[in-house]
C-alpha cells in the first residue's frame, strides 16, 4: 500500500530563490509557518502555528541540508510519530522543479499510530486547514 | 485492549497477509479458504492463521456455509489510514501553492 506522499511542482523562479524560501527561517515564517529553523544538520527546529489556531507544534531534526536537498523529520506535538519530509530542487531550462516527499506512515508502530489518529480526531486537520487559510490571506494581503 | 488502527497496521505489515488480502480484493467475491490456500505455498493452517489476523483487523469477513468457510475482503478499515494520506496530500498541495504565491509576489 502507498505510504509516501509525493508532490512535484515546476516553479518559474531561480533555484537559489526557492532554496532560500524553504531554508531561511524568516522566509519560512512568511509563507509557511512561524519557524525556528536553521538549515544545519542536527538542528532541532520548531514550527509554531499562530496562537489563535490553538494548533500543536511541529518539531523535528534537520537530517540533510545540502543545496539542493533538504530533509527533516516531522513530529506533531503530543505524538511520538516521526515522519520524514524531503525537499529536492532541480534546475530546469526555464526555472526549477521542486520535489516534495512526506514518508513514514508505514513505520508507525502500534501506540504511536494510536496517538496520531487520536490527535486527528480532535480536529488537527481543521486546525491545519485554518492555518492554511490564514497563510493564504497573509500572502494575498502582502 | 489493542487499538483497531494498530491492528490494521500490524495486519498489513506482513507481506503474506498483504498478498492474501490483495487476492481477495482482486477476486471481488467471497472465496472458500481451500481455494485461497491453493494459491499460496504455505499450509492451509498458515493461511487460516493469516486470515484470522486479517479478520481481527476487520479487513476480512469470514462466513461459514456448511463445511466450508468463505472469506471476502473489506477495504473500509484502510480508509482510516487513507485519511492520513489525504490530509497531507491536501496540506502539502496547499503549502506548495503558498510557496508559489510567495515567490511570485517577491519577483
Amino acid at each position: 500500500m502507498k505510504n509516501v506522499i509525493r508532490k512535484e511542482q515546476v516553479l518559474n523562479h531561480p533555484i537559489d530563490t526557492i532554496w532560500n524560501a524553504i531554508t531561511i527561517q524568516e522566509e519560512i515564517s512568511t509563507w509557511f509557518i512561524n519557524a525556528d529553523f536553521k538549515a544545519e544538520v542536527g538542528y532541532k527546529y520548531t514550527f509554531t502555528a499562530p496562537k489563535e489556531q490553538n494548533c500543536p507544534q511541529i518539531t523535528g531534526e534537520v537530517k540533510k541540508a545540502d543545496p539542493y536537498t533538504l530533509i527533516y523529520t516531522w513530529i506533531v506535538a503530543n505524538t511520538n510519530v516521526e515522519t520524514v519530509v524531503k525537499w529536492e530542487l532541480e534546475k530546469t531550462e526555464t526555472g526549477t522543479k521542486l520535489y516534495l516527499e512526506h514518508s513514514g506512515i508505514a513505520n508507525y508502530s502500534g501506540d504511536t499510530a494510536v496517538s496520531m489518529f487520536t490527535s486527528f480526531n480532535s480536529g488537527w486537520d481543521n486546525c491545519i486547514l485554518g492555518l492554511l487559510e490564514y497563510l493564504k490571506n497573509t500572502v494575498h494581503a502582502r | 485492549m489493542q487499538d483497531r488502527i494498530t491492528k490494521i497496521l500490524k495486519a498489513i505489515a506482513d507481506p503474506t497477509r498483504r498478498e492474501i488480502f490483495h487476492a481477495l480484493v482482486v477476486a471481488a467475491t467471497a472465496l472458500p479458504i481451500t481455494q485461497i490456500s491453493g494459491q499460496f505455498d504455505i499450509s492451509r493452517q498458515g493461511v487460516t492463521k493469516h486470515l484470522k489476523n486479517l479478520e481481527d483487523a476487520g479487513l476480512v469477513k469470514i462466513n461459514t456455509k456448511g463445511r466450508e468457510r468463505f472469506c471476502y475482503a473489506n477495504t473500509n478499515p484502510l480508509k482510516e489510514i487513507n485519511q492520513w494520506l489525504k490530509f497531507y496530500e491536501q496540506f502539502w498541495g496547499d503549502t506548495l501553492d503558498s510557496l508559489s504565491n510567495y515567490l511570485d509576489k517577491n519577483k
